[in-house]
């Protein structure tokens, strides 16, 4: 019965994967942005929010310090508001990955709308807190 | 370990810091601007520091299966081989690598999160 595994695979099925080939649809783009932003969270923001966490306790000096250098524009607030969006886009995109876990928003229309929804709440975020410390 | 297991812990892990997030930063939103004596009682409270070990504990969690599943996803023969096909025979040592990097790092940020909470 089983013939599948004699059958002779065709000689143009491509070995090496060019990702870059592959056209990615709304929902895809937010999948692969989703585990690129964790990356980032883990390897830039988690640090960051524990050198924040330890040097804002450490002593009064310290905590004016930060809360001086953060909330005034420079490089520095730039990169850590930046990173903290970061997170929020993560959380964002795993709310809507955790709500399609428990079938809601799972039709291709739903999940299509819900995916510029997440995308039109982080640049709202992204610009109000941008505005915040710029202007 | 099994799949559904893994599943599970994923998002078990990120419920729990999603809840720990928003409780923390309700409390920074609520207080502004963040006084340096509320935010110091409120980060030596005996519930924030438990749940901060959690916390630390469950990111460990969410990260090795986050980034384990990246890693078996792109660090392998078929899309290292694509930028060059020498490198697709280093993609099992690559990946090793790479899981040794995160799991070290990962380790590190706990001991470095307990030590901040608890000292």
């Amino acid at each position: 019965m089983s013939t599948n595994h004699n059958k002779i695979r065709p000689v143009y099925r491509p070995v090496y994967i060019n990702l870059m080939q592959i056209r990615l649809p709304v929902s895809a783009l937010i999948s692969i942005t989703h585990r690129l932003s964790g990356i980032y969270n883990f390897f830039i923001t988690l640090p960051l929010a524990l050198f924040l966490l330890y040097f804002s306790t450490k002593s009064y000096n310290d905590f004016i310090l930060i809360q001086d250098t953060l909330s005034n524009p420079n490089i520095i607030s730039t990169f850590v508001t930046f990173s903290f969006l970061v997170y929020a886009y993560h959380i964002l995109t795993g709310i809507r990955h955790l709500l399609q876990d428990i079938h809601i928003g799972e039709s291709l229309s739903a999940s299509r709308m819900s995916a510029y929804s997440v995308l039109i709440v982080w640049f709202s975020l992204f610009f109000l807190l941008m505005t915040r410390l710029y202007l | 370990m099994k799949g559904s297991s893994l599943f599970y812990w994923l998002r078990f892990s990120a419920l729990f810091m999603l809840g720990y997030t928003i409780w923390v930063l309700s409390f920074i939103l609520i207080n502004q601007p963040v006084e340096y004596n509320s935010w110091v009682s409120f980060t030596n409270q005996i519930l924030f520091q438990f749940s901060t070990t959690f916390a630390a504990f469950f990111v460990l969690v969410h990260t090795f299966i986050g980034l384990w599943t990246v890693g078996t996803d792109y660090f392998t023969p078929r899309t290292l081989g694509f930028l060059h096909p020498s490198l697709a025979k280093y993609a099992d040592l690559i990946r090793r690598g790479y899981t040794f990097l995160f799991v070290t790092l990962g380790a590190l940020i706990v001991i470095t999160t307990l030590f901040i909470i608890w000292s």
